[in-house]
């Protein structure tokens, strides 16, 4: 396997044992967590997430996953299914989130009725219900499976957008800054797509290959593809350009910058900016639109 | 694989290619008569399965 932004090429073995250490080494290097901590990893049933918890186990970390389902038809219940078969293969545990079970209503569906687009329902529910899950099961952090490319874009994405909020809040970790706000880290961030991908057949790692159906087409899709030419022409771009913004850059943006103190919703006393935060909101619309479908349809004529 | 990946207009950063249980680099050979799976490993990307 070839890392070629570090100039290497490794056999199966050494690729394992590389990998390894390098999300070792960034969990040592930011102070993600130690052995005696309580880590929940979402997973997706992709590559990078079930790459995530593989490596945590074997590291030696109290690691339980939790899988969000979003009642996406076939694609969900395949997901669903692969993070299950992992969970047995690794005898570690999973906890289950079931979108249409809690809400009444998978991600498009909310969408659908919020006005939003799906990514970003799915992205809210996703930050909120794995924030709450952790707490009200005690555990001291959320790890995610963001890697060096999902990261990258990111960056991109804001830097071309000139969103100074989001880029100062662009970190591996993300500190606890409210009583009910469990920090966030992201153990992947030194290792590439390319390379969890590897780890996964390697290991023998039996991940969903379909793609969200709602992915098609996305912005950070075309992002992707624009650092991936340059890296094939200019091997560790992508590299650069995260750390460089971690090193040089973000200091500097936070120093000159004052986040928004948070409080707690009044409805579910989660953490928000607001007075009611944004999925209670996002909830309470849906239920409002459900109500007035009801309605209506006890008031359509019925057929004799 | 690199003249392979070149001649279907792949970047080779965002695929990896695997014959049996093997990953292939860039430098490795591949016959006429080989299977492989070239495999798209950027999230949310199209792609399918070739054989060769």
């Amino acid at each position: 396997m070839e890392v070629r932004r570090h100039h290497a090429a490794f056999c199966g073995p050494h690729f394992l044992e590389w990998f390894e250490h390098q999300v070792e080494r960034a969990i040592h290097r930011e102070r993600m967590f130690t052995p005696k901590d309580r880590v929940l990893v979402a997973v997706s049933g992709g590559k990078d997430s079930l790459v995530l918890w593989d490596v945590l186990l074997r590291l030696g970390y109290d690691a339980t996953g939790l899988h969000l389902n979003l009642g996406i038809g076939a694609y969900s219940q395949d997901s669903q299914a692969k993070c299950e078969a992992f969970a047995r293969a690794q005898d570690a545990t999973l906890l289950v989130v079931d979108l249409p079970q809690v809400l009444g209503a998978g991600v498009e569906e909310l969408a659908r009725l919020s006005g939003r687009v799906p990514c970003s329902a799915c992205g809210l529910s996703k930050r909120y219900l794995f924030n709450r899950v952790a707490l009200e099961h005690g555990f001291d952090v959320v790890a995610t499976a963001h890697n060096l490319d999902d990261e990258a874009a990111v960056l991109l994405g804001n830097l071309i957008a000139g969103n100074v909020e989001a880029l100062v809040r662009q970190s591996p970790v993300l500190e606890s800054t409210h009583p009910g706000l469990v920090r966030k880290v992201k153990p992947l961030y030194r290792i590439a797509e390319r390379e969890t991908a590897a780890y996964a057949v390697l290991r023998g790692i039996d991940y969903i290959l379909d793609e969200c159906p709602n992915s098609v087409g996305a912005r950070t899709l075309l992002l992707k593809e624009a650092l991936n030419l340059l890296e094939r022409e200019s091997p560790g771009t992508k590299q650069s350009l995260y750390w460089n913004f971690l090193e040089k850059i973000r200091p500097r943006l936070a120093a000159h910058h004052e986040r928004e103190a948070l409080g707690s919703c009044v409805h579910c006393g989660q953490p928000t900016t607001g007075e009611v935060c944004a999925f209670c909101r996002l909830t309470e619309r849906v239920a409002q639109r459900m109500r007035v479908r009801a309605l209506a349809h006890e008031r359509a004529p019925q057929p004799v | 694989m690199r003249d392979l990946l070149r001649e279907l207009g792949l970047n080779p950063e965002t695929v990896i290619v695997i014959r049996g249980s093997d990953l292939l680099t860039q430098d490795s050979e591949v016959r006429e008569d080989d299977e492989i799976e070239i495999r798209p490993v950027v999230s949310g990307g199209i792609g399918a399965v070739h054989e060769v």
